[in-house]
């Protein structure tokens, strides 16, 4: 059987959403990623993702980035502008593993809104490794080591003078 | 603002004082040595014997009459002049600058780096400052397990304390340049977000108040380019540890106000606990990369003396400020971890030789160069000069006529040479007697060292260890200035362990020439006279028992034992500050959890997993970066392939660098778990 359907308890997503089991692999493997390892959960977010689209995941490549959009969208909602752009679904990821997201269950990605709490801890937790950068240049430094012997040399031979190799 | 931070008027005075009476000390002390020696006229190993003589006591000298300088300074007011101290006023001001707190670490243990980092975050904060500052640590970790357990330290770090946004977490793939490029790199990418910096060591630990403190120094002193507050050894409880903490907090505060009061503005940087004002360093301090071969050319190896005159070169001064305070780092766990450490430096205080008559720089860092040189170089004068002194005895012994020892005239002035001795130790000890001094009459503080009585008995007792430890360094740094000189490498692949005991084989392995080098001096001294074995007792007592010196002295056992009796005990350990307070705390509470294997660990660990991509993710240019396409070649073949193989450290590596390898590696593990 190539197709199974999928049962969930959440009340906002259809009751018949299914999707082909390689492909439902896949959503597991993604939601997994965001620490969600019970099985109602995985049904209930496989639901939440394939909800609405006809070709219900035939692709498990359709499928998954079906999720990320979701899920991107999800987390924009979440984060804000702050942290828009194009790591946000590492990040934001991370911050919702790390503030154990998935022990509060499909529903917290499902339902309308997540709540105040969790939006809070979760922004706190994002991954900021570093600011913006402001790039700028070290120049090095010129030394020129035995000036008495530099001013022979030049006079000698006009040699280059014997500051940094890396010049 | 006007500029308060040159050298004040007092300086020709105060450097006079100090180096004339230690070049006249020297002289006086030199024709001494030759009065002695020239009794039956000077052969030529006499000649060798008192120029080595005028080189080591000259050093002798400079350390005494610095330690004068040190002690009537803090006697007479701790203040330097020159620097402009902020009013009560302007103490109570928000800080108008911003500061980094950066913190370059290389393959060290994350419990206490980033225990360290917390203790100094909060201590920041409760001076109601923190607004003002930003912490970075930067990684220069080779290692894929260090590298790993990092960043779940940073991230757990940063959730404990709200720290995202404020405690940054860069890790460099190239380690070019070392700590010195490491810092150069962080000024490079962010140095421009911030006024100052404050340099760490992976072991430092700053109290907030006088990060503070020295971010308004630099406020008020718009031409001061280094502040460097002096670190206190602190927080290990080894015998050898302990002793090192104990003469760093008796004899270190003399020795430092000595040369503080001298070299003012033209101080010295120790390459961390300091602040530098960044625009100043990325402008004026970029290192350059010096001509020639190693051990003198190449990259420099100990950057903190070249960037000190470097930026007083460009104008702006160095101060060692040693009335800050609230500055803390960890010495060596033993004897051979210490020699350990001194092997990397004697080479790169050796390379600074090549610099010393570089164009343009100030006197005082090319002094500052050589005083770095000699600390290093005067253990194989020493060693020279026993030698010297071994060989005119044997000289006079075998070639001089028998008949002419027994004039009067030609006589050996023994009460001569005990006299010379007795200076030359009275010299070298007065650091440690002044030192004594100014804690036995500061009110409280003998009272927190055990009591005038214990302190006492530890300063004699730290002095008879010491001078039985010196002959034995005396070797090790011999022995490490001859392999930098002739090039050839001076391997050391000893594990250094936290405060763990040092294991028999491995001290007479490593000591070994020495106690052979104490049983050839006694049989050569034989030779001569059983006087001479006498003199060459304080240097032979030493090497002879250098192995159970360095085991016993490792033994946190006994640094405990010691303490517990309120001996090497110091004010920090009986009332310790808040902030050894608190790094001990959160050590014990929040313990790393070790990664056993970097990459297992991403692939299995969702947490780990995610944390680890996010931050690759977040770095441009990082992921791309890895040096090895064959690595992650091989690296991909062995995960993804299905087969058990281990990966290699570069292949580790490698792998952590590839976001495309991790997630579907992670993705086929979870996929077969499902199947």
């Amino acid at each position: 059987m190539d197709s199974v359907t999928t049962l969930t308890a959440c009340p906002s997503v259809p009751s018949t959403v299914w999707a082909v089991p390689r492909s439902r692999a896949a959503l597991d493997t993604f939601f997994r990623g965001f620490g969600f390892n019970d099985e109602a959960d995985l049904s209930a977010l496989a639901a939440w993702v394939l909800d609405g689209y006809s070709a219900h995941g035939a692709q498990p490549q359709a499928a998954v980035a079906l999720a990320r959009a979701r899920m991107e969208t999800w987390l924009s909602s979440v984060l804000g502008l702050e942290h828009a752009g194009p790591g946000l679904l590492a990040r934001g990821r991370a911050a919702f593993v790390l503030c154990d997201g998935a022990s509060r269950g499909a529903r917290l990605l499902t339902r309308p809104a997540a709540p105040e709490d969790f939006v809070r801890a979760v922004r706190a937790a994002v991954p900021v490794p570093a600011p913006a950068q402001v790039s700028t240049v070290m120049p090095e430094q010129q030394l020129v080591l035995w000036p008495f012997g530099e001013l022979l040399r030049r006079w000698w031979r006009g040699a280059a003078p014997d500051v940094s190799i890396s010049r | 603002m006007e500029a308060h931070s040159f050298s004040p008027e007092s300086a020709g005075f105060r450097r006079a004082g100090v180096l004339g009476l230690a070049a006249v000390t020297t002289v006086v002390g030199t024709l001494e040595m030759h009065r002695l020696l020239s009794a039956q006229g000077t052969s030529a190993p006499e000649v060798v014997l008192v120029f080595l003589f005028a080189l080591c006591f000259g050093w002798i000298a400079l350390s005494f009459w610095t330690a004068i300088a040190g002690f009537l300074q803090l006697a007479l007011g701790p203040r330097l002049p020159g620097l402009r101290y902020p009013s009560v006023d302007e103490e109570a001001l928000p800080l108008a600058s911003r500061t980094s707190v950066v913190m370059p670490i290389h393959n060290e243990d994350p419990a206490s780096v980033f225990a360290n980092v917390q203790a100094t975050y909060e201590s920041v904060a409760a001076t109601g400052h923190l607004d003002a500052f930003d912490f970075y640590v930067l990684s220069d970790s080779t290692r894929a397990e260090a590298w790993v357990a990092e960043e779940l330290a940073w991230s757990d770090l940063c959730r404990r304390v709200g720290g995202q946004g404020r405690i940054f977490y860069r890790r460099r793939t190239d380690n070019t340049g070392k700590k010195a490029g490491n810092l150069g790199d962080f000024c490079e990418r962010w140095g421009r977000r911030y006024d100052f910096t404050v340099v760490l060591d992976a072991d430092s630990l700053m109290d907030g108040r006088t990060l503070v403190k020295m971010a308004r120094l630099m406020e008020l002193n718009p031409r001061a380019g280094i502040l460097q507050a002096p670190p206190l050894n602190v927080g290990r409880t080894t015998l050898f540890a302990r002793l090192q903490q104990f003469a760093g907090r008796v004899y270190g505060p003399v020795v430092a106000a000595g040369a503080a009061a001298w070299q003012l503005g033209e101080s010295n940087y120790w390459g961390h606990n300091a602040i530098i004002r960044t625009e100043a360093f990325i402008n004026h301090c970029g290192l350059p990369v010096l001509p020639g071969k190693q051990p003198f050319g190449g990259h420099i190896l100990s950057h903190d003396f070249v960037e000190a005159a470097l930026m007083r070169r460009a104008g702006y001064t160095v101060w060692l400020v040693p009335e800050l305070g609230g500055s803390y780092e960890q010495p060596p766990p033993n004897l051979l971890a210490y020699a350990q450490r001194d092997r990397r430096w004697c080479q790169g205080n050796l390379q600074h030789l090549s610099l010393v008559m570089a164009g343009g720089l100030h006197p005082f860092s090319r002094g500052h160069f050589l005083m770095g040189v000699m600390s290093y170089v005067a253990s194989p004068l020493w060693l020279l000069f026993l030698m010297s002194g071994l060989v005119a005895a044997l000289h006079d012994r075998f070639f001089l006529d028998a008949h002419s020892l027994d004039t009067a005239s030609l006589a050996f002035d023994a009460p001569g040479s005990l006299r010379l001795f007795a200076v030359s130790m009275g010299m070298l000890l007065t650091p440690k007697v002044l030192g004594l001094t100014l804690a036995l009459v500061r009110p409280g503080e003998a009272a927190k060292m055990g009591g005038r009585v214990r302190l006492t008995l530890s300063v004699l007792l730290e002095s008879v260890l010491a001078s039985l430890l010196a002959p034995v360094m005396m070797l090790f740094q011999s022995h490490f200035v001859f392999g930098t000189i002739l090039g050839y490498r001076v391997n050391w692949s000893s594990q250094q362990r936290e405060d763990a005991d040092l294991p028999w084989a491995e001290a007479a392995r490593r000591h070994a020439a020495h106690v052979a080098a104490g049983v050839g001096l006694v049989v050569v001294a034989a030779l001569v006279s059983t006087s001479l074995v006498a003199w060459l007792i304080p240097v032979v007592a030493g090497l002879l028992l250098s192995v159970p010196l360095t085991v016993l002295t490792a033994r946190s056992s006994l640094g405990l034992w010691t303490a517990r009796r309120g001996l090497f005990l110091l004010p920090e350990e009986t009332e310790p500050p808040e902030v050894l307070e608190r790094a001990q705390s959160i050590t014990e509470e929040h313990g790393v959890e070790p990664v056993s294997d970097a990459v297992e660990r991403v692939l299995t660990d969702a947490k780990t997993h995610a944390l680890h991509l996010a931050l690759l993710e977040s770095q441009p240019g990082l992921a791309e970066s890895t040096s090895s396409p064959a690595a992650l070649e091989s690296a991909r073949r062995k995960l993804l392939g299905g087969g058990a193989e281990p990966l290699s450290a570069q292949e580790k590596v490698a792998a952590l660098l590839d976001v495309g390898t991790l997630s579907e590696a992670r993705e086929q593990r979870l996929m077969r778990a499902l199947s």
